[in-house]
């Protein structure tokens, strides 16, 4: 029964991952060949480049911000949809609809909303009289670039935060709560020492898939600020490194690390958010 | 017999493929793939010697690419390359030590071009010829409120900008790399260096709109030019007044914007090119029938009326100009192509190659340095000198 699933896996997954972790320690560059085993050559030249260097910081950013704020938004929109009111359906449908757009798509969108010349933010902005002449908000600054973009990763990826916290919330059983307001607890109070406890388990798993996708960040980085070292990212330097430089060996020894980091930072977060949870 | 074509433009209209398979017996598998992906895809396919397409693009800038990669068949033993040297005002872009890497599929060349309306109404009714000139009336058009910036250069860290230099280089009577491929534009009395100093300080004193430093060339041309924001474009795309301020739909300039011989220091600039090509992968399975296609998609009546001779309806969206002078004559005589003549005469009179012995086999690395850096020197975050001083590491560490 398994047996499909299992070659799929191993065709798509494992059988690259390992071609990866070979080819990570050769060099492989079709303008000057011939392949050959270089040890841990690709990887001190990656990290000797000053613009690999930046990528990893940005990334970096692009990791806390992602991560805080997918968890921020996500846990606060889950405690509001958690609430019954009229409408929740429609809301809760509304607030999924960007985790099911295409990444591509979404940087596109916010292109729009961040254009220097017609933006929707520059409009809003100006209206109430936050800035007195459109201003151009990406590639100027560092930080701001990278929260920008960030952003946008947030508003597609925030969806499934809440779904998850969401679906913990539900499990937690009325009789806490009850008893809680029977001692006097506050709303607050509430939600600071039960239920966030109680829904660690989403959080951790909502923050390790946010770090993952930040990491990994590169449509929104490509479409909204093209190559531009200000917000240039792990991935999108792989990529330029891969299939326009035509290094595939420092490319690979760049995958390699994303993948390895990817993993290790992961596993922090589980260890230190995730607890598990069970109800009598 | 099928055969796959991969290539950066939409299909050719369905009756016009028909014809083709009717008269060979070749089918035609035809996939429009956009250009970024498409090299891509021709990179991973042939690093993995897997089979992509019995036709694909080849384009100028992979050249030396791909002689040193030898992920394309050369071409010579199927075209004669005198008569392709005599007929294709373009070819050197494709011959590399006298190989030829891919056919020339149409010609495409950076082009000036002016919003005439606008030039009017600030008193200017000559068109300027030298580059002074040039920029004393965009500074004309300033004073008199005509434009608040009126040069349009694309500043966003994409190829665009590297052409853009590239052409503003040539107008000061140079070039970027010498033959040997080594820099010649680190001395600051060097045309490179000039013109990179010029475009930085265009940008910083307000001549190009401060929205552009997010823009790629395409945008420029839509947001700036189309909606009559800025007024002129110095290194512009041969056939975007057609395809795009002629364009009523979306432009507000229709029938304002016109082509002038692009201004350099005492006259006439070479208009550098910028054609793509096409090609055979070296795993392409119908060699053969990959040659037929090419044959067909370079004869002159097919070209011309790719580039709108006979009108939409056999017309291939975005394709610029013919290939070959006999499909630019064809071209010209249909009157049916708004600027026509004009391109046509530089295409044969001042077109030149960028690299005339072919792009180095390092140029996509070589491009990303100069774009990069040109648009963190607009941005401030980097000095004219230090962006110079980086592309010029970077071509020695490449090799140049």
């Amino acid at each position: 029964m398994v047996a499909p699933l299992v070659v799929f896996i191993g065709a798509l997954a494992i059988y690259p991952t390992i071609l990866t972790v070979l080819e990570a320690f050769e060099h492989i560059d079709p303008l000057t060949p011939p392949n050959h085993f270089v040890g841990l050559g690709n990887f001190s030249q990656v990290f000797a480049d000053p613009q690999v260097r930046q990528s990893i910081e940005n990334t970096g950013w692009y990791a806390l911000f992602g991560v805080v704020l997918t968890l921020a938004l996500g846990t606060g929109i889950a405690l509001l949809l958690h609430r019954p009111f009229r409408g929740r359906g429609v809301v809760l449908a509304i607030v999924i609809l960007p985790w099911a757009l295409p990444s591509v798509v979404e940087g596109v969108i916010w292109s729009w909303i961040y254009n220097p010349n017609f933006g929707v933010l520059n409009s809003v902005l100006k209206t109430l009289h936050v800035i007195s002449h459109y201003q151009l908000f990406i590639g100027t600054h560092e930080i701001q670039t990278i929260l920008l973009i960030s952003l946008v990763q947030v508003w597609q990826i925030t969806p499934l935060a809440a779904l998850l916290v969401l679906a913990a919330l539900q499990s937690i059983p009325d009789e806490l709560y009850e008893g809680a307001r029977v001692d006097g607890c506050s709303w607050a109070q509430e939600t600071v020492r039960i239920t966030l406890p109680l829904v660690r388990p989403a959080l951790a798993i909502a923050a390790a898939e946010a770090l993952v996708m930040s990491i990994n960040i590169f449509d929104q980085v490509y479409v909204l600020n093209a190559a531009a070292t200000t917000g240039s990212s792990l991935m999108s330097t792989t990529y330029f490194i891969t299939f326009q430089n035509l290094n595939f060996g420092q490319g690979y020894a760049l995958s390699l690390f994303a993948t390895v980091a990817t993993i290790l930072l992961s596993l922090i977060i589980l260890k230190f958010v995730y607890k598990k949870v069970e109800y009598q | 017999m099928t055969i796959n074509v991969a290539l950066a433009y939409p299909p050719p209209p369905k009756a016009t493929l028909a014809a083709f398979t009717k008269s060979t017996g070749i089918r035609v598998n035809y996939s429009y793939i956009q250009w970024d992906s498409l090299q891509t895809k021709i990179a991973a396919a042939a690093e993995a010697h897997t089979y992509f397409a019995d036709v694909t693009d080849v384009d100028w800038s992979k050249v030396g690419e791909y002689y040193e990669t030898k992920w394309f068949l050369p071409l010579n033993k199927y075209f004669n390359l005198a008569s392709v040297r005599a007929n294709y005002p373009q070819v050197d872009s494709f011959i590399r030590n006298g190989k030829l890497i891919g056919m020339p599929a149409d010609i495409s060349l950076m082009v000036t071009d002016v919003n005439v309306k606008d030039f009017a109404k600030a008193g200017i009714t000559k068109m300027p010829t030298t580059f002074s000139q040039y920029v004393a009336d965009l500074k004309t058009l300033q004073a008199k409120g005509v434009a608040a910036h009126p040069l349009d250069i694309p500043f966003a860290a994409a190829e665009g900008l590297s052409t853009y230099w590239y052409e503003l280089t040539a107008a000061f009577g140079g070039r970027v790399l010498s033959p040997s491929y080594k820099p010649e534009f680190t001395s600051p009395s060097s045309p490179g260096y000039k013109a990179m100093a010029w475009m930085v300080a265009a940008y910083k004193e307000g001549l190009v709109p401060k929205a552009n430093l997010g823009l790629i060339d395409y945008q420029g041309f839509t947001q700036d030019m189309a909606t009559n924001k800025t007024a002129s474009v110095f290194s512009d795309y041969s056939g975007d007044i057609g395809t795009i301020y002629d364009v009523p739909s979306s432009s507000k300039v229709v029938g304002q914007v016109q082509y002038i011989p692009t201004p350099g220091l005492s006259g006439p600039a070479p208009n550098l090119a910028n054609p793509d090509g096409i090609g055979i992968p070296v795993e392409a399975k119908n060699v053969k029938a990959a040659v037929e296609f090419i044959k067909w998609f370079d004869e002159p009546a097919n070209q011309a009326d790719f580039a709108g001779a006979h009108g939409g309806a056999k017309a291939v969206e975005g394709f610029p100009l013919p290939a070959n002078k006999q499909g630019l004559a064809l071209l010209v005589a249909s009157h049916k192509v708004p600027g026509a003549a004009a391109l046509a005469s530089l295409a044969e009179h001042h077109s030149r190659a960028v690299f005339p012995g072919g792009a180095p086999p390092w140029y996509p690395a070589f491009s990303h340095a100069v774009y990069t850096n040109l648009h963190s020197a607009a941005a401030g975050q980097e000095s004219v000198a230090s962006a110079i001083k980086a592309i010029a590491a970077q071509v020695a560490s490449l090799g140049g």
